[in-house]
């Protein structure tokens, strides 16, 4: 407006045309620069100040902005919302769907909270990314709300990895872990239970393999997500504790790929496993395409989440229905076996202006109504004790009975605000170590555990 | 208007400034500036996930560590090894292509039009297809060699060389057209006369294709090879689709490690010195290149 009125100025006296031009270049600029300002700085000078605990105002309604992954069902999520807003009428909830992949949703949460994005109020985080979120201070501390006798209402794992340092960061929203599906027709045609060990599994595949050949020549032993991906460090660290090895150290300030019990089973998954047991595509698998495998009934083995469960016993999608089973994932010992733990949790943007509707709304989402809803409907493990003792729940999702010492003793992924770093160099390491057969893994390993160390020492030089 | 002759030249200049300057600006804001900041950006150590490390100027420590890093080497490798072997077999097929269009035949605009096709295709959407294409259980490639014996289908994809190979394909398939494009424009300025002339003399087809066409196509060829060459060093989609950098890092190239360094890590520092690493070489590559060019365009300019 400002550069538009200027011209008329300058229209009505032709004399002073040669002057004129020179300001009105400059006002140009001007003008320019001014959008420019307003663009750059009215991003991060809103939210500059963490508006704590304004008192919720009805009057006047409030956008909520929810950045969510694509959800596997949708139906369910859009009800939800609904039934939110009816509640709270001055409340409307946008949301923003990222990618379905964890590492695409957070490359694109964390692009928009590294520009203080005053658009993003409430948001998911996997369980790994807390101490990320909390030491670049992009999620808030939730103390004040998630108090303690709310915090007591759901499993202890699901809160502690909620919690960084001092404070807790995420409302657990669901729980995962690693849990070995298996068909349990094929199991007892052949007198086996479910294997307690990797040999015994192995055992078990191969007598089955060699008997059903004839009938089902494409049957495979084992299907499981082995791409360069988050999942892979998931699986790998399976293998790993269930060799009584670890990841890091118990301080976790050192890298432990070198110590032989780690290497045994990262030796043990590269011969016995890949190209044999699992076919060589599994190199190729994240958990969608191992599921399909598993579905189409061409694999005896299959490594994934709870979430599986309603999709193994689902008419249209699964030719498996009724002859699965689940059991805990083997180890190298009988009862030293370990599952990775995952899960989402809910939290708020420390450049939300509504953190009080944004709580509202993760109340509602990880309360015992919606949970029971989405575990009943889904198959979504519920991160709320009680509920793995509701009759009705029970009832209609009897897997759950099964799951739940599993999820109790779940083995966390490496805590680190250096984690995704870190995760980077494991996939890469792991990755190389199945998929190049001559590779040196000692060397390999070496030359990672220093790369690990490096960044580790990083997050203690702080000043 | 009777201005004055001075008051006129007076005039251009702040005139011919405001024409210029919102491409000046852009330029500016978005092309200069960029890079001058991820310069500035590398030359420090920034931990997005660290805040507590503030931002430490360090000079060139990125980049030694650059030249230390194992990864970095690796994908160096594999984007030198993408760019000379997708270039080559671009310029090849793209000859090809071009001297087949150059000819008249019936129905020729209808397969100059065809040709184009794989080009026009958004590289998301043809990388896609290359990764389903190459799917050991439906893909159509275990389909045409095997058809229903799925016993003998082959993972494509957990080969590292393999993979690696699929990835050159699948460039070579969508760009050849444009390296096509390119050197069929080189074709059209060679006068007929030349052929004509060498036909009286008695040259024959392949000595007319080696002595004429070949020599006189140089500076299209040298084009063709300077944009081919830029665009294969900033190969990215197509393995951030269907590889993520898999199997064991045998796809993984710079840019999808900047990326990677980036986006993922939160390394802003040293994903900067990658990218910078990557915008030096392009450069330094395609000043050869335009020297080159120039060169061959003079010594044209004096035959």
């Amino acid at each position: 407006m400002a550069c538009g009125s200027r011209t008329d100025l300058c229209a009505t006296a032709p004399r002073s045309d040669a002057i004129c031009h020179a300001p009105r270049a400059s006002t140009t600029a001007i003008c320019l620069l001014l959008i420019l300002a307003t663009f750059c700085w009215s991003v991060p000078d809103a939210p500059a100040q963490p508006s704590t605990d304004r008192p919720a105002s009805s009057a006047h309604s409030v956008t909520l902005r929810f950045v969510s992954w694509k959800p596997d069902h949708p139906r369910l999520w859009d009800e939800a919302i609904k039934q939110f807003t009816k509640a709270h009428p001055h409340i409307s909830v946008v949301r923003e769907l990222a990618p379905h992949s964890s590492t695409a949703y957070h490359d694109l949460l964390t692009q928009k909270l590294k520009n203080r994005d005053a658009t993003v109020d409430v948001f998911f985080m996997d369980v790994i990314w807390v101490p990320e979120f909390a030491a670049a201070g992009w999620a808030r501390p939730l103390d004040g709300r998630f108090s303690s006798t709310m915090r007591e209402e759901f499993l202890p794992a699901t809160v502690a990895v909620g919690r960084y340092g001092e404070h807790f960061y995420g409302v657990p929203s669901r729980i995962d872990a690693g849990l070995l599906y298996y068909r349990k027709d094929l199991l007892t045609k052949y007198g086996f239970t479910a294997p307690a060990t990797w040999e015994e599994l192995v055992h078990q595949a191969e007598q089955i393999l060699a008997g059903e050949r004839q009938a089902h020549p494409t049957l495979r032993g084992y299907s499981a997500p082995f791409k360069q991906y988050e999942g892979l460090v998931c699986h790998m660290l399976e293998f790993i504790a269930g060799h009584g090895g670890a990841l890091l150290t118990a301080d976790g300030t050192k890298s432990t790929l070198t110590a032989p019990e780690t290497l045994a089973a990262v030796q043990f998954v590269r011969d016995r496993i890949i190209g044999r047991l699992a076919p060589r595509a599994a190199l190729t698998y994240q958990e969608p395409e191992s599921l399909s495998v598993f579905l189409q009934g061409h694999a005896v083995f299959h490594r994934n989440w709870p979430y599986a469960w309603e999709l193994v016993n689902n008419e249209t999608r699964s030719t498996v229905v009724g002859k699965v089973a689940v059991a805990p994932l083997p180890g190298f010992a009988p009862g030293r076996n370990a599952a990775a733990l995952g899960g989402w949790l809910y939290g708020i943007s420390t450049y939300s202006q509504h953190p009080d509707e944004a709580w509202a709304l993760i109340e509602f989402l990880s309360g015992h109504a919606m949970q029971k809803r989405f575990a009943q409907e889904a198959g979504i493990a519920p991160s709320r004790a009680a509920l793995f003792s509701d009759a009705d729940l029970l009832a209609a999702a009897p897997q759950l009975r099964n799951h739940f010492a599993v999820l109790q003793s779940a083995t966390a992924r490496p805590r680190s605000p250096v984690y995704p770093a870190v995760s980077h160099l494991l996939q890469r390491y792991f990755s190389r170590a199945l998929a190049i057969d001559h590779l040196d893994l000692a060397r390999e390993a070496a030359l990672t555990d220093a790369h690990i160390d490096r960044l580790l020492a990083l997050t203690r030089t702080a000043p | 208007m009777t201005d004055s002759p001075r008051l006129t030249r007076h005039r251009d200049g702040p005139a011919a400034w405001m024409m210029v300057a919102p491409a000046l600006f852009i330029t500016l804001v978005f092309a200069l500036y960029p890079v001058l900041d991820s310069l500035w950006v590398s030359l420090h150590h920034i931990f997005i996930g660290l805040p507590m490390l503030g931002r430490s100027f360090i000079g060139l420590d990125n980049y030694l560590a650059l030249l230390r890093d194992p990864a970095a080497h690796q994908a160096l490798f594999v984007t030198l090894a993408f760019v000379v072997l997708s270039t080559l077999l671009e310029l090849a097929c793209g000859l090809v292509i071009a001297l087949v269009i150059h000819e008249h035949f019936r129905g020729r605009g209808l397969v100059r039009a065809a040709i184009l096709i794989p080009w026009a295709i958004p590289t998301v959407v043809a990388s896609q297809l290359w990764r389903y294409i190459f799917n050991d259980q439906y893909g159509f490639a275990n389909l045409l060699l095997f058809g229903d014996r799925i016993t003998e289908y082959v993972p494509w994809l957990a080969y590292p060389t393999v993979t690696f190979g699929i990835i050159v394909l699948a460039d070579v398939w969508k760009t050849s057209s444009f390296a096509a494009l390119l050197i069929l424009a080189g074709l059209q300025v060679i006068p007929d006369d030349l052929y004509d002339a060498a036909k009286v003399d008695g040259a024959n087809l392949w000595q007319r294709f080696r002595h004429i066409t070949l020599p006189l196509l140089k500076p299209a060829m040298l084009l063709a090879l300077l944009f081919r060459t830029m665009d294969a060093f900033r190969v990215f989609d197509l393995v951030f689709v269907m590889t993520q950098g898999g199997p064991g890092d045998a796809t993984q190239v710079l840019q999808f490690y900047g990326y990677q360094t980036l986006f993922t890590e939160g390394r802003l520092g040293y994903g900067s010195a990658v990218s910078v690493a990557v915008f030096l070489m392009i450069l330094s590559l395609s000043l050869v290149y335009l020297r080159a060019i120039g060169s061959s365009l003079l010594e044209r300019g004096r035959t």
